[in-house]
């Protein structure tokens, strides 16, 4: 399990106003199953994910990590799922997530929030709790710690 | 899934990250070569550029000359529509000193504030990006204490922060206009690709970095009523499979009064945007807004230009053909 951060400087001012922003509105009107564990670290936020009812992960708690660079929100943030990730076709063992929004498909439009909503519908929609076919070659590469942000991911499933 | 090597090349392949990093190395480079907007060049860079070229290409970079002089790079990163725009815009502003034109664009920023609010985007999502725009417009007017000259609009066109934010501010100005008017933008959106409009504004608009097409154009001059003309560069020749005239659009907004030539011109070569200068820039007097072109000695040059005749963006017909072309 990684739980490392990647090399990254201190947020910038914008960034760090945005992100104070966004925490606020989180705090009115968080998402629904997410809930933010506060810690006084702006730059890493810890998110509890419970399973959707009626889904595969019902009654399940996950953990999300999420790491801000300097530059948020013109860059996006490092997601990942800390300690036992839920079994899911696009979830690596290593917590690493093939969630286009987290990488190509990254707009500064999108939020904290609007992320944990695409996770939770990507989890929602799962018909089978399994690891993806390549996970044990991929998780054996990024033993040199990387982030998933330095993965060319392949978005070819939009099913699940 | 990931790219990551499988089988037995799997030891020799390079990693994912070390892709990236090589990737990341080649745009870094690519980065020295040309700022986020280069400098202003003599339009015979391009004559240069194609010598040895396309015999149709050195024919209409000839006639190319024969209404503009100069030309501005903006860098190759899938931002150089809205980078150009910001540019060409700004500098037009800095030159006639038009306070007349900046409180009609503010207008503009207002509505498309309003129909973000409307679309359900919350307002810290823009707020940022929206104030850079406008700092960057106040700054361009003449007895602020912001005030620039040109080049320190240069410098700040060239600044990633500036530039990117205002580059993301028109990506979700095209984006709200392109939802708000779905039913219009529609049709061409699927002409382009085959996504809704939502998917299209999610993959195409909003995320930086996004080619722009006529799509990207017409709603950005739409939303904030700003003319934009495009010129034209490439191999296509008339229907007698000589002529080499060089073609422009006019993409003008609603209610947009004439304007001999748009503030903003833009040279298209296939998946590219430069600014074009269709004179030498000039600091002069304020110029007040076009009523008789025949008082102002700068716009003289304007009418040799050759010019097609200006389409109606109102008129879905003529941008579907703008659009097809």
């Amino acid at each position: 399990m990684s739980t490392s951060t990647p090399p990254q400087k201190t947020l910038s001012r914008i960034a760090a106003n945005r992100l104070q922003k966004e925490l606020s509105e989180w705090q009115i009107n968080p998402p629904a199953g997410f809930k933010h564990k506060v810690t006084d670290n702006l730059q890493r936020w810890i998110i509890e994910v419970h399973g959707a009812p009626g889904t595969l992960y019902s009654g399940e708690l996950y953990q999300l990590q999420v790491d801000f660079p300097e530059n948020y929100p013109m860059e996006a943030p490092q997601v990942i799922f800390i300690q036992s990730p839920p079994l899911h076709p696009h979830i690596y063992s290593n917590g690493h997530i093939c969630l286009d929004i987290l990488y190509d498909s990254w707009s500064p439009a999108m939020t904290v929030s609007s992320i944990c909503i695409s996770i939770l519908s990507m989890l929602s929609s799962a018909t089978q709790k399994a690891r993806p076919p390549d996970n044990d070659r991929y998780v054996r590469n990024c033993r040199n710690g990387r982030s998933p942000k330095e993965t060319r991911w392949w978005f070819h499933d939009d099913k699940v | 899934m990931n790219s990551d090597g499988g089988g037995a090349s799997e030891e020799d392949r390079p990693r994912d990250d070390e892709i990236l990093a090589f990737h990341h190395a080649i745009r870094a480079a690519d980065a020295e070569k040309l700022e986020f907007v280069g400098d202003k060049e003599p339009l015979s860079v391009l004559a240069a550029e194609y010598e040895a070229g396309n015999p149709v290409f050195r024919a209409k970079v000839e006639k190319l000359g024969q209404t503009y002089v100069a030309i501005r790079r903006a860098r190759g990163d899938g931002n150089c529509f809205f980078r150009s725009f910001m540019f060409s815009y700004l500098e037009h502003i800095l030159e006639t000193r038009d306070e007349t034109e900046v409180k009609r664009i503010q207008k503009n920023i207002e509505q498309s504030k309003k129909a973000l609010i409307e679309l359900g985007y919350q307002e810290f999502t823009f707020e940022d990006f929206l104030s850079i725009f406008v700092e960057q417009l106040d700054s361009v007017l003449p007895g602020r204490e912001s005030s620039v000259d040109i080049d320190q609009l240069v410098e700040k066109c060239r600044d990633r922060y500036i530039s990117d934010y205002v580059v993301m501010f028109f990506r979700f100005v095209t984006s709200a206009e392109i939802r708000k008017r779905a039913e219009f933008f529609e049709p061409f959106i699927l002409g382009l690709s085959n996504m809704n409009v939502q998917q299209f504004c999610k993959t195409s608009v909003e995320p930086m970095g996004e080619e722009s097409d006529h799509v990207h154009i017409t709603a950005l001059s739409d939303a904030l009523g700003v003319p934009v003309r495009v010129v034209y560069l490439d191999r296509s020749v008339g229907a007698d499979g000589k002529n080499t005239d060089v073609n422009h659009h006019d993409f003008l907004p609603p209610d947009c009064p004439t304007v001999e030539m748009p503030p903003v011109v833009l040279l298209y070569r296939p998946g590219h945007y430069d600014i074009l200068y269709t004179r030498e820039v000039q600091n002069l007097a304020p110029v007040p807004r076009v009523e008789e072109p025949q008082d102002l000695p700068e716009l003289k040059g304007l009418q040799e230009a050759k010019e097609t005749p200006v389409k109606s963006i109102q008129d879905a017909n003529s941008t579907q053909e703008a659009i097809a072309a």
